[in-house]
């Protein structure tokens, strides 16, 4: 990894450009978006950043855990990852890449574990208003915003869905493939308040995240398919695990 | 080029941590300190080894409170009602404190790593009358993300600069185990002090 980030400094002082877009990832170009719950009518700024063309899969994560044993099934702490950590893989035969090395998203895996996936790959988990940035995006050749919907309604109701490999469900018009569809993804900043206010009475701050008060402070009360996401994110901890929840990485564009 | 890294990184924190134990030889707590860290219980929150600034600069690990009961919370210096109305919850439940209580420390991690300098930090505790049993951790923008995250602490950043952010205090076990957390402020303080008491 030293040594890639060495010749990709040379690279780029030799040719005095910013460094190019790494591959498998997209430039999301700057843009606002008005958040799903703000109260309030203003809009969010998002720079331009860098982010993963598909989710993180099983392979990718392999070869994560073999290169930092702290993170394995085996060695990971409890504070870190609660029980179910990577229960889909075969419990004493995780090492064993025919068993373990597919292409389908990796799912159950905590925050930490996947902010640590993505410091290795010397890049960092999404934020939340850059998340949604893109996820806002439709589907490549679609005009009609109401297909984002539509995927989104037939991911929920399908029961029992099939195990899928990533770059799969459909790819939006920045590149990026299956923002819904596939499987839920952390955010680095998943705990947010997302509250205009401030902090002086803690219902305040409770009340953004939770049933009632958040379908009416939502920026689009008919926007149910959101609701559920955000409902979702703020009963997450750091620790936890579950078998729909995987994560992709970001990067900042530097600038020189 | 990682390896010499590592092999340097090794190097230092030997010749660190044995100054720090001739510095500190003789008192009890420390010399335990490196056994015990090793043997951190899973859950334990000091299994974050970041290091922190305190008040006076100086740089700690969450892990160096082993042995101590503490009681923590997240605040900023800059905030004008709830941070106070926190510190004086953890004043009024330390005016309760009896002799038994001395090994006692209050841990205030602040969100604020851009302006709560440990200068600021330092100049807060002045203002407020925390005493030498209090220490104001400064830490950056990641640290502070992962702790208030083994603390299910949400927190967001407000475009004036000031956080919005649960009100929430812990009492730890000498090993960092969360014993008891209470939500919310004025609240009172016998539920802390049963819970810190417990462990005396």
């Amino acid at each position: 990894m030293q040594n890639f980030k060495v010749i990709l400094l040379i690279c780029s002082l030799l040719t005095g450009l910013n460094l190019p877009a790494q591959e498998n990832m997209k430039r999301i170009p700057a843009g606002s978006y008005k958040p799903f719950i703000k109260g309030q009518t203003e809009n969010v700024n998002v720079e331009a950043f860098l982010l993963d063309t598909v989710q993180v899969t099983n392979q990718d994560f392999l070869e994560f855990v073999k290169a930092n044993e702290q993170w394995s099934p085996d060695k990971i702490k409890a504070l870190f990852a609660d029980s179910a950590y990577l229960i889909h893989w075969p419990e004493n035969d995780w090492q064993n890449e025919s068993e373990t090395a597919n292409q389908e998203p990796v799912v159950n895996v905590s925050w930490f574990a996947a902010n640590a996936y993505c410091k290795w790959k010397n890049k960092r988990l999404p934020s939340l208003h850059e998340w949604e940035f893109a996820a806002l995006a439709l589907p490549m050749n679609s005009l009609d915003s109401n297909e984002l919907t539509q995927i989104n309604h037939s991911w929920y109701s399908r029961k029992n869905s099939t195990r899928q490999t990533v770059g799969s469900v459909y790819q939006n018009q920045y590149g990026i493939w299956d923002m819904f569809g596939l499987v839920w993804e952390w955010v680095y900043d998943f705990n947010s308040v997302v509250s205009s206010n401030d902090s002086r009475n803690k219902e305040e701050i409770a009340s953004g995240f939770f049933c009632g008060s958040a379908s009416l402070n939502a920026s689009d009360a008919s926007d149910y398919v959101s609701f559920i996401r955000y409902s979702y994110r703020g009963s997450l901890k750091g620790n936890y695990t579950t078998r729909k929840l995987g994560f992709r990485c970001a990067k900042s564009i530097e600038e020189n | 080029m990682k390896t010499v890294i590592s092999v340097l990184t090794a190097l230092m924190l030997i010749s660190f941590s044995a100054q720090a134990q001739q510095g500190k030889c003789c008192s009890p707590s420390s010399t335990t300190t490196k056994e015990n860290r090793v043997q951190l219980p899973e859950t334990s929150i000091y299994q974050l080894d970041h290091q922190w600034e305190n008040q006076s600069g100086k740089s700690i690990q969450l892990a160096d409170l082993q042995g101590n009961p503490v009681i923590l919370t997240m605040i900023f210096t800059h905030c004008e009602y709830a941070c106070p109305m926190m510190v004086n919850d953890l004043k009024q439940i330390e005016s309760q404190f009896t002799d038994k209580h001395s090994k006692t420390k209050f841990v205030l991690i602040s969100f604020d790593h851009e302006r709560d300098t440990p200068e600021r930090l330092s100049e807060y505790a002045g203002v407020q009358g925390l005493g030498k049993n209090w220490l104001l951790l400064h830490g950056n923008a990641e640290q502070i993300k992962e702790i208030s995250l083994v603390l299910d602490i949400s927190y967001e950043q407000l475009e004036n600069g000031a956080f919005a952010h649960a009100n929430k205090k812990f009492v730890l076990d000498q090993n960092g185990i969360i014993l008891f957390s209470q939500e919310g402020l004025q609240t009172k303080a016998e539920p802390v002090l049963k819970a810190l008491n417990k462990m005396l």
